[in-house]
């Protein structure tokens, strides 16, 4: 929780990027116009928080359509209420572009410059009334400490008058307060009008005894209600935080759309890439990467998600593996019984490992369940055979099942498993019929390959088929390549196993590897290049290399 | 100046972020002048996005259940 509180730490190259970004007239494309006027409309004023995201139409209109649900409808709280919130949280985290935003909000909502700087500087000695701050406290002890409100809070509120959506409503302001700071601190977007003196140092909420509390959910919401489809098309499941906030399906609307826009595939930065960052969660992870214009914004406002969600877990007291992403594509969760990945699962897999040792033979099901996937994208790779490649799954297993006692935890059980279908795999090609080739994974030259489609690309590719024609044609290339690079594309860039676990899973130096994914992705490229050339002659090159 | 040749023998490592400064910067330079290189890496970089992002290969459930069932019926046959 430490990471809600990182400070403005991103200063430096990436403030000048932003202002390239923005509109060198301060006005702004079309598609950013509409959310932008909304922003006008609801805050009396457009923000350069909002400006500096411009690359980013949809995301921003998610975020317009969040900002809408949250804090600009009243319901339990009043817009008063969740500015004020909002402003004690951003002035607590050191952010002097968001405080700046909710202290001029809150001017423009007629509240005296003198209460503000009062409530700036401490709110505790603000006189505010005992509902507002229980309200603040409770929020700063969510957004700052990562506490969950507890049943103390609830209690406190109740007898002030806020009923349970009240508190949920603070969850929500928190969320969307911590997204906020984090787009500003990564972006290094300056304050819009002088800030105010901020707390030196932070005010703390007072310590309490804590007990979650089960916040009173609405109404069951249908597993097929449109945003818990959206939310399992990019999680791959359902996180609990969703269904946990079923008293608002407005906002949960708004929240799949946000989800979608920032982890769609229509960004510049590639699903993997926004999954580490998910991960991560950290603004410092971002600036390691070294990432510049548009994809520094993508990625902070990834960054930016993963700090909504975490506060979202925190503040509703729900563990937080229950959302953590795996690293590795398709899916998200460590929910997902059959998900492929490694480090989250580690001690979970090494658990069911000792209980399959101890004799439970549903342990080993389990394990088959959880690794299938990666087993079996290891054996199609080698195989190029479906049909054969479910039929060396079974010898995968089995063989798996025998060694199992020799195990002893010093790699990842999926590692140690991709391994022995990577044995598995190469043996059974090399018992093929004498005219495939033998040689198939052993050294040879990857010089010489010269690509004769030269055309240029659309700019937007994915949008020109739809998801599951752009997966068979992926597949039908893959298909296409030759076994040793077949195995190579699929375990590195559809596996995004590291070039280490793909080496030895194929018995190759890392040399080797590289050579032969280098040269898989060019063929691979030039197998979808009629399927994704843009179909304008003049953006294309001429073909002359020299 | 370097050639396309050169820089095709780099292209992999260019893209992976694996190269030194000064060979980067040749290449960058290589880049700046041919449109053919550039629109190789451009396209390159779309298809590891899409390769990548394309779910390619993933195993229905109830494709892999009667095969997990008859590992499980080996097994427990086995451990009898």
């Amino acid at each position: 929780m430490q990471k809600f509180l990182a400070p403005n730490r991103f200063y430096g190259v990436q403030a000048r990027v932003v202002k390239r970004m923005s509109h060198p007239m301060g006005l702004d494309s079309g598609e950013s116009s509409q959310p932008l006027a909304a922003l006008q409309n609801h805050l009396g004023f457009v923000p350069d928080l909002y400006r500096a995201q411009n690359v980013l139409p949809n995301v921003l209109r998610a975020e317009v359509s969040l900002l809408n649900a949250v804090l600009f409808q009243t319901r339990s709280l009043s817009r008063v209420q969740k500015e004020c919130i909002l402003l004690v949280l951003s002035a607590n985290r050191r952010n002097a572009a968001c405080t700046a935003i909710h202290y001029q909000t809150l001017r423009l909502l007629s509240v005296p410059e003198q209460r503000l700087n009062r409530i700036v500087a401490d709110y505790r000695q603000a006189k505010l009334s005992p509902a507002n701050e229980a309200l603040v406290s409770m929020a700063l002890r969510v957004g700052l400490d990562g506490h969950p409100v507890a049943n103390e809070d609830v209690g406190l509120l109740g007898a002030q008058g806020v009923n349970e959506e009240g508190a949920l409503e603070t969850i929500l302001a928190v969320a969307v307060g911590n997204f906020l700071c984090t787009v500003s601190e990564g972006l290094c977007v300056e304050p819009d009008f002088p800030p105010p003196n901020l707390p030196e140092p932070p005010v703390k909420a007072a310590a309490r005894a804590l007990t979650p509390a089960a916040l009173m959910e609405g109404p069951t919401l249908p597993s097929n209600f449109p945003p818990f489809l959206q939310l399992r098309e990019q999680f791959g499941f359902l996180p609990k935080i969703f269904p946990s906030q079923s008293l608002r399906p407005d906002v949960i609307e708004a929240e799949a759309e946000l989800v979608s826009a920032i982890l769609s595939s229509n960004g510049v930065l590639r699903r993997i890439q926004k999954e580490k960052i998910l991960q991560a969660n950290d603004l410092g992870f971002v600036s390691d990467q070294g990432y510049k214009g548009s994809h520094l914004v993508e990625a902070v406002v990834t960054t930016g998600l993963a700090c909504f969600i975490e506060t979202l877990q925190a503040g509703l007291g729900l563990p937080e593996l229950e959302i953590r992403p795996s690293p590795k594509k398709p899916h998200l969760s460590t929910g997902d019984p059959r998900q492929t990945n490694g480090e989250l699962t580690r001690d979970a897999d090494l658990e069911l490992v000792a209980e399959v040792h101890n004799g439970n033979l549903d342990a080993f099901d389990e394990l088959m369940n959880r690794h299938s996937r990666r087993v079996y994208r290891t054996l199609i790779g080698i195989l190029g055979d479906p049909e054969e490649a479910r039929d060396a799954m079974q010898d995968t297993f089995l063989k798996a099942f025998q060694h199992l006692p020799g195990f002893e935890g010093r790699s990842k059980l999926s590692t140690w498993l991709v391994s022995i279908a990577g044995n598995t795999g190469i043996q059974r090609l090399r018992d093929r019929k004498p005219w495939e080739s033998l040689d198939e994974f052993g050294s040879g030259s990857e010089d010489g390959f010269r690509p004769r489609q030269v055309q240029a690309w659309t700019d937007d590719p994915e949008q020109l088929h739809s998801q599951a024609e752009t997966r068979s044609l992926v597949e039908n290339g893959i298909m296409k390549l030759p076994a040793k690079y077949r195995a190579v594309v699929i375990l590195r860039d559809i596996e995004q196993l590291s070039a280490e676990e793909s080496a030895a899973a194929l018995n190759l130096g890392i040399p080797a590897l590289k050579a032969r994914l280098h040269r898989g992705r060019l063929m691979l490229r030039e197998a979808l290049a009629p399927h994704f050339a843009a179909v304008s002659s003049k953006s294309n090159a001429k073909g002359v290399m020299s | 100046m370097i050639s396309c040749a050169d820089f095709m023998a780099e292209i992999g490592n260019y893209l992976e972020e694996d190269v030194a400064a000064e060979v980067r910067a040749q290449l960058e330079q290589h880049l700046a002048h041919c449109q053919t290189c550039t629109v190789l890496v451009d396209s390159t970089r779309k298809t590891l996005k899409i390769v990548t992002d394309s779910g390619a290969f993933d195993l229905p459930e109830q494709a892999f259940k009667p095969v997990g069932e008859r590992i499980m019926a080996r097994l427990r046959a086995s451990t009898k």
